[in-house]
């Protein structure tokens, strides 16, 4: 629920000294984003979705040195960061899978799909497995309902989902993906 | 009526296994950005009143006129933006994925044109985080277009240098209201603005900016070739052209297909899904926003006069979603207003609170606990949240308004029949005829 905010603030996360800003994506940005844009702040969106590529998650610390590039407040980028559900403030397993849960995939069965991953992994959505492999998260509409049921493994769709199927190309998977988050 | 073949499919083959995308060599090799070189000829006033006489009216939902919207930008204000709505999040809809999955030079085409004739220096395509495969193909297309002078150059005829940027997302639907998705463009949460000031005098960054959907400007360029008369010449005198409907639910063959606007949701179902699975008895016209079509509403004219004859807010995204009659209609119900109440953006009260009740209303409905006032309680809160304008912000509100109200409306007995009528206030309730 976009509105609420305490369930998504977490408690500091311990300081360290190299930033997770590195100069190689500070420039990154720079160099990519902020001539896009009349002023830094709209690179918001965009040095997150680097953050979120590189790391997995947004550390609180990332929230500081964002503030400090963008020459925002930190409470002008926490109030931006927490809103958006892709933002994820906690480290999730090397796969996050986004099930969708909305109308078109919830008249084709997905808590059948749901059903099996608990079956298979013994995770419910918001867990993850103890191998930290695989993060499952119910999600809404995907944008591709034809394919109902369907989630998004890390960045790729997977439509028509058979459930056995699916957690078999789960449980095949690498313990590390490839392509970074 | 005369729709003699696709129009925005064209270049995409029905059969899945032949579809492709479409590189920019391609999409010229078949024609394309003909029409931006033949606008580029043409005086801007002159496209702007193509696009009015053609009767093409936004298909992102609201039906708003595209031209006309337009005519709004203040003369002589200058930079100006375009904000290309890609945020496409309403359940049920996925017409403009589709589309950019095979032929994303079409909207670079219709991004072109319209820059070219709103004097536009900087397009934004806002597109929705989840869609990652399809901002690399637009972020790929782009690079072909400026490589090939479509973008980075001055619009014929001014000093107006145009550039076109993909920028994405992060998980939520309320960036696809226009001033939520402004609100993000510029770095911030996502919450609607109050209007006025509309975009066309004060959008992004406090600039007049037009924002139209992919579908929209995907338009421009078959409108550029062909005409105005062309156009119109499909569909219904109030709406014009040729549509993308996306199917889904229960029918054989799930898909995005086109047709001219007015189309029978019967005839579309029959000729182009393979019918129905099972037995018919209720469909949403376009995206969960706009109600729900009653069992005897199987042969709706799909155009922008839905809403004023089938009893719903409107056509809305023309995503169709088919319910055959072994579904549950007060879970998917409750599925409907649980995505609102989880997407509401929290500014205005009776959507918060209105959506969150009525979520949990539903909830005790399914688990049997519901009692015989719930159900005028339901459309009371139902009823006082939305009803633009006035008392909310943006659309949202509205949306869970006629979504909970046209399942009350036409399918009351599947709720009442829930309802536990003897209750005693005070006594441990137990559940009526529990249904998960
Ligand atoms: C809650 C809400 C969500 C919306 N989501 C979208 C969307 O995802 N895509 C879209 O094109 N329009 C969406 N709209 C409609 C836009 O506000 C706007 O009317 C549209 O982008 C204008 O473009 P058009 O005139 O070309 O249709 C949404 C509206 C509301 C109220
Ligand atoms: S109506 Fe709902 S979603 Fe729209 S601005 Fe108000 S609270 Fe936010
Ligand atoms: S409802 Fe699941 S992808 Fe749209």
């Amino acid at each position: 629920m976009a509105w609420i905010v305490e369930d998504r603030l977490k408690p500091y996360q311990p300081v360290r000294s190299e930033p997770y800003l590195t100069a190689q994506i500070k420039d990154h940005v720079a160099g990519k984003y902020f001539p896009r844009y009349p002023n830094r702040r709209a690179a918001l969106l965009p040095l997150f979705h680097v953050v979120m590529h590189e790391y997995g998650y947004i550390p609180t610390q990332a929230i500081d040195e964002a503030a400090e590039f963008l020459g925002l407040t930190r409470s002008e980028v926490q109030d931006a960061v927490t809103f958006y559900e892709e933002f994820r403030l906690e480290p999730t397993g090397a796969y996050v899978v986004n099930v969708c849960r909305s109308i078109a995939c919830e008249l084709c069965g997905h808590k059948e799909v749901l059903a099996k991953i608990r079956d298979v992994f013994g995770i419910e959505p918001g867990e993850t497995t103890d191998d930290h492999k695989i993060t499952v998260f119910e999600v809404e509409c995907l944008g591709a309902c034809e394919q109902a049921p369907c989630a998004l493994i890390n960045e790729d769709l997977h439509g028509t989902i058979n459930p056995g199927d699916f957690c078999a190309v789960l449980k095949a998977l690498p313990a590390t993906p490839a392509g970074g988050h | 009526m005369a729709f003699s073949g696709p129009v925005l499919l064209k270049r995409i083959p029905n059969d899945p296994q032949q579809r492709k995308l479409l590189r920019y060599a391609d999409y010229v090799a078949t024609g394309g950005y003909a029409s931006l070189k033949k606008a580029w000829g043409m005086p801007a006033e002159d496209i702007i009143k193509l696009v009015i006489d053609s009767g093409l009216r936004g298909r992102g939902g609201a039906g708003f006129p595209c031209g006309t919207k337009w005519t709004f930008l203040p003369k002589e204000s200058f930079p100006r933006y375009l904000a290309v709505n890609f945020d496409e999040s309403e359940p049920g809809t996925f017409k403009d994925r589709y589309l950019s999955d095979y032929d994303p030079h079409v909207l670079l085409e219709g991004i072109a044109i319209a820059g070219y004739a709103n004097k536009i220096s900087t397009s934004y395509i806002y597109i929705r985080g989840e869609y990652h495969k399809q901002a690399r193909i637009l972020e790929e297309a782009l690079q072909e277009a400026y490589a090939n002078g479509i973008f980075g150059q001055k619009h014929p005829g001014t000093d107006i240098v145009h550039n076109c940027y993909v920028h994405r997302g992060a998980g939520a639907y309320i960036c696809g209201e226009e001033t939520g998705l402004l609100e993000s463009l510029e770095g911030k949460r996502g919450w609607p603005r109050i209007k006025p000031p509309f975009p066309a005098v004060a959008g992004a960054f406090a600039k007049p900016t037009i924002i139209n959907n992919v579908e929209t400007l995907a338009c421009l360029p078959y409108i550029l070739e062909h005409g105005a008369a062309w156009f119109k010449s499909m569909g219904t005198p109030s709406s014009a052209g040729p549509k993308l409907f996306g199917v889904s639910g229960h029918v054989n063959k799930p898909g995005v297909y086109e047709d001219e606007l007015g189309i029978k949701m019967s005839t579309l179902i029959d000729k182009y899904c393979g019918g129905v699975k099972g037995k018919y008895r209720a469909a949403i016209p376009g995206g969960v926003s706009m109600g729900i079509l009653g069992t005897d509403q199987f042969d709706a004219q799909l155009d922008f006069d839905i809403g004023r004859k089938y009893n719903v807010l409107g056509l809305g995204t023309a995503g169709v979603i088919v319910m055959n009659d072994q579904t549950d209609l007060v879970v998917m119900l409750r599925n409907i207003v649980r995505f609102f109440a989880h997407e509401s953006c929290g500014q205005c009260t009776p959507c918060r609170e209105g959506t969150a009740w009525m979520h949990k209303m539903l909830n005790r409905i399914v688990a049997g606990y519901g009692t015989a006032k719930d159900f005028d309680l339901l459309l009371e809160v139902g009823l006082s949240m939305g009803s633009m304008p006035g008392t909310t912000i943006c659309g949202l509100a509205d949306g869970a308004n006629w979504v909970v109200k046209t399942f009350l409306q036409k399918f009351p007995d599947d709720f009442k029949k829930r309802l536990k009528r003897d209750v005693v206030a005070g006594v441990t309730l137990t559940p009526a005829g529990a249904v998960v």
